[in-house]
């Protein structure tokens, strides 16, 4: 794979957990991690229909003076050639504009939560904007680093969940992990999932790569959830709904993301993922 | 809840995507209408803050009012607003010439708001430009919303600033003229129609909201034989003093950005700075409009010197506010500054010649506005139309002609870039449809790159190279390594041919021993323009892509010449 994933690092203890995390992810699935040391604390991602600011706190910008430094001392440690990102346009002399071209984003996270929610909590209207309009995977990594030895996929049938369980796959045949699928039985059966699968050619690949598939009922959301083993990433997908069902039955993504503390990869609406 | 939604596409098929002019036409209204509320809502807030500010000017503190108010309205930029300085209309450029006129939502608000707080407090600006910005970020909000293309976007923006410049000065044309001639750059009749409705809907919002408002009253004025050749000394001198205008504006932004001194610190010097010389000279103060219809009326007072060191004085002032942590435009600065230019030229004419008959001082004053507009923004049609608007007829046109040419030509040669175009030109993004720059930029290095290319090993002997290119009709051929897929080289048919026609070697060399390794690679990251600039330099038909040291294809110029002509055609819509 040639696959590149952007880490907007920061240089703080918290900031080495999430870089850990991003470097172990590449790692695994053989992607490289491309830097980018923030010199303001606000940026643009341009996406086809969107431009989205992402507003860092401060301690991105903090001691600017080692940032490198450490981060290539991380990026060495774990094999990785340093490769930074530098921005060429800049919308106004403050705010550059971040290259969208990418495989992968790990979403830079706020610490303006309480220190009890790090990792938790809601993600808030930026990163989802971001993973709405992404073409690519965003990584929410865990608070604290921590190797993932499988992968997980939430499967609800939808075209999103379709993506993820694509991107899954391939993550699995890529790191040699097993891949656990995980199903909320809601308005169809077990045999619809199965027949969905079928028909999106992927069932052999299912059978080949995936360790179990788990079937649960739809009031056992909180229990499956509970059953997702701790060190797993787990790949999902977003926005699978409409704007009006969301808000009456809210977002699956963020029930789940505020939940569990593992390392997620989302899949927007406009990911588009090969087996490739 | 099916059959409602079912209904809802068929009409909003019927309606739109069967012709998207009709869509732009009522998306456009609304983007107008949108941004003459804004515009309105400045300009009235605006007129109460300075009433209300009057009496307290009397008062020898009152040089700190600026001061504050450049403060606070640097605060909420940087850290409430979080938006990136800038005067707002280069942004609005780069965005709809980089990015199909993406803009963030906030900017609807957020320089209206520090744009009150700066110009309200007597800091010297427009509110022009933040209305511009405003509107621009509601039409292209707008078209996010409806999900519209690229090309509806950039339209919807100059919807927006249309509406915003025809609301504010209640000039329709005008706000055609400027959202064309300054923003989008193309004449294009998609585009005119929509822009053209959403001008007039500005201006009506503005009508409506405030009918016994006229922004400037002027006096009838005649025409007459001398003010042909006095327009052309008048047009020469309006050219200096956009040059010296925009020069300053530059060099005192410039110098405010080196020095390490924070903002809210720059922001007190410059608000101070404005916030002194207007207790001398209180025409610098604001954005000058109650003086501007002085001098259009008649009724301005100052004699010939004290004319021209307003004038200077007035550049000085919005340098010190704009440069040093202001927010706002430049619009009505160079109004203030052209009605100044126009009177002091007026003066001169008559101190040197008085029993020349020409017109009105009043008249001058338009004509200096005409001069200045068109030699700073490089606009020379938005200056014409916006004096023909406020005079509501056509009897100045030829020295307004005269002028306005005149002074764009000359301006154009002694500073090439326009006030908004320069910093752009600098940093090589001011790209207009149909120039090489923005067709480039258009084209993405992923969709040029030939990916079928078959890798060979750097350990294969070259007899069985020999092999694979006769089954091959490959030109280049990349060589990498067995085990890690690392990029070596590149094996040249050309190149090779001694090796090729002769058997005894073909046992006998590896591909190491006769690939080109200095061969210029390029990454996925660089800009087009600079992939092209590469070939042409080092004299390359086909250039390697390598991206963390493996091969990923190679990109021909012939796929590049391809490509160039879809995209033209496309942007220029010529067949």
């Amino acid at each position: 794979m040639n696959y590149k994933l952007l880490h907007i690092f920061r240089n703080t203890p918290f900031g080495r957990e999430t870089f850990l995390q991003s470097l172990y992810f590449c790692k695994t699935i053989n992607a490289y991690p491309v830097v980018y040391i923030p010199k303001s604390d606000k940026f643009l991602l341009y996406f086809s229909n969107d431009a989205v600011q992402v507003d860092l706190d401060y301690s991105y910008l903090n001691m600017p003076e080692t940032a490198r430094e450490h981060s290539e001392q991380l990026l060495e440690e774990m094999g990785f050639k340093p490769r930074y990102y530098e921005p060429k346009n800049y919308t106004a002399s403050t705010l550059p504009d971040i290259s969208t071209n990418f495989d992968y984003l790990c979403s830079p996270r706020s610490v303006s939560d309480l220190s009890s929610k790090i990792g938790l909590g809601h993600i808030g209207p930026r990163v989802r904007r971001i993973i709405k309009h992404a073409t690519f995977p965003v990584l929410i990594t865990s608070p604290v680093f921590k190797p993932w030895k499988s992968i997980t996929v939430f499967f609800g049938g939808s075209e999103n969940a379709m993506n993820a369980l694509t991107l899954g796959l391939k993550i699995a045949m890529s790191s040699g992990l097993p891949l656990n699928i995980y199903t909320l039985l809601e308005k169809k059966e077990e045999q619809d999932y199965r027949e969905l699968i079928k028909n999106n050619n992927l069932e052999s690949l299912v059978n080949q790569y995936s360790q179990q598939w788990y079937f649960y009922n739809k009031s056992e959301f909180e229990n499956m959830l509970y059953e997702v083993s701790h060190d797993s990433l787990i790949v999902l997908g977003a926005y699978g709904h409409g704007v009006i069902k969301e808000i009456l039955l809210g977002s699956k993504m963020e029930r789940i993301q505020s939940t569990l503390n593992n390392n997620l990869l989302i899949t927007g609406p406009l990911c588009r993922i090969s087996l490739q | 809840m099916s059959k409602i939604k079912n209904w809802y596409k068929t009409i909003y098929h019927r309606l739109f995507h069967l012709d998207d002019r009709l869509l732009l036409i009522v998306a456009g209204s609304i983007a107008g209408i949108c941004s003459g509320l804004a515009a309105v809502a400045l300009r009235l807030s605006l007129e109460s803050v300075l009433e209300w500010l009057h009496p307290l000017r009397h008062y020898w503190w009152a040089f700190v009012l600026p001061a504050v108010g450049a403060l606070l309205s640097s605060f909420y930029l940087e850290k409430i607003a979080r938006e990136g300085a800038g005067h707002g209309v280069p942004e609005v450029i780069y965005s709809v010439s980089r990015y199909g006129g993406l803009l963030r939502f906030r900017s609807s608000y957020s320089r209206l708001i520090s744009s009150f707080l700066t110009i309200g407090s007597g800091g010297s600006a427009g509110p022009e430009a933040p209305v511009v910005m405003s509107g621009s970020a509601i039409g292209s909000n707008l078209a996010k919303f409806l999900g519209l293309n690229d090309r509806q976007r950039i339209t919807l923006v100059g919807c927006g600033t249309a509406g915003a410049i025809a609301s504010i000065f209640n000039a329709p044309i005008a706000g055609l003229v400027f959202s064309i001639e300054v923003l989008l750059g193309e004449w294009k009749f998609v585009n005119i129609i929509p822009i053209a409705i959403a001008a007039v809907a500005g201006a009506q919002v503005s009508q409506a909201i405030i009918p016994e408002q006229v922004l400037f009253i002027h006096q009838p004025f005649d025409i007459m034989f001398a003010d042909i050749p006095a327009s052309l000394g008048l047009a020469i001198m309006t050219a200096l003093i956009s040059v010296v205008f925009t020069k300053t504006l530059r060099k005192v932004g410039k110098f405010s950005q080196k020095n390490s001194l924070p903002l809210w610190v720059r922001a007190i010097i410059g608000g101070s700075t404005v916030g002194l010389i207007g207790i001398s000279m209180p025409l610098v103060l604001g954005e000058g409009y109650h003086f501007i219809q002085s001098m259009i009326s008649d009724t301005f007072s100052l004699g010939i010197f004290l004319t021209f060191v307003a004038i200077f004085a007035k550049i000085f002032a919005t340098a010190m506010t704009l440069g040093w942590g202001g927010s706002g435009g430049i619009f009505a600065p160079c109004l203030v500054i052209g009605s100044l230019t126009g009177i002091a030229f007026h003066k001169t004419l008559f101190f040197f010649l008085p029993s020349v008959g020409c017109a009105s001082q009043g008249a001058y004053a338009l004509l200096g506005m005409t001069g200045i507009i068109s030699g700073v923004m490089q606009a020379p049609l938005t200056g014409i139309f916006l004096i023909v608007e406020i005079t509501g007829g056509y009897e100045a046109i030829l020295p307004l002609i005269l002028v306005s040419s005149i002074s764009s030509t000359m301006s154009q040669y002694l500073e090439p870039a326009s006030f908004y175009f320069k910093e752009l030109m600098e940093r090589g993004q001011f790209m207009r449809p149909g120039t090489d720059a923005r067709i480039l930029s258009d084209l993405s290095l992923k969709e040029l790159i030939d990916i079928n290319y078959v890798k060979v090993s750097e350990n294969m002997v070259f007899r069985d190279f020999i092999n694979i290119i006769k089954r091959s009709e490959q030109n280049f051929f990349p060589v990498i390594e067995d085990e890690t897929q690392v990029y070596k080289g590149v094996i040249q048919i050309n190149a090779i041919r001694k090796y090729a026609l002769d058997p005894d070697m073909y046992d006998m060399v590896f591909l190491n021993q006769i690939m080109d390794t200095e061969v210029i690679t390029v990454s996925l990251e660089e800009d087009l323009l600079d992939v092209i600039d590469r070939m042409d330099l080092h004299n390359m038909d086909n250039i390697p892509v390598v991206e963390n040291e493996r091969f990923i294809g190679m990109i021909a110029k012939t796929k590049i010449l391809d490509l160039y002509r879809r995209e033209l055609i496309m942007q220029t819509d010529i067949k």
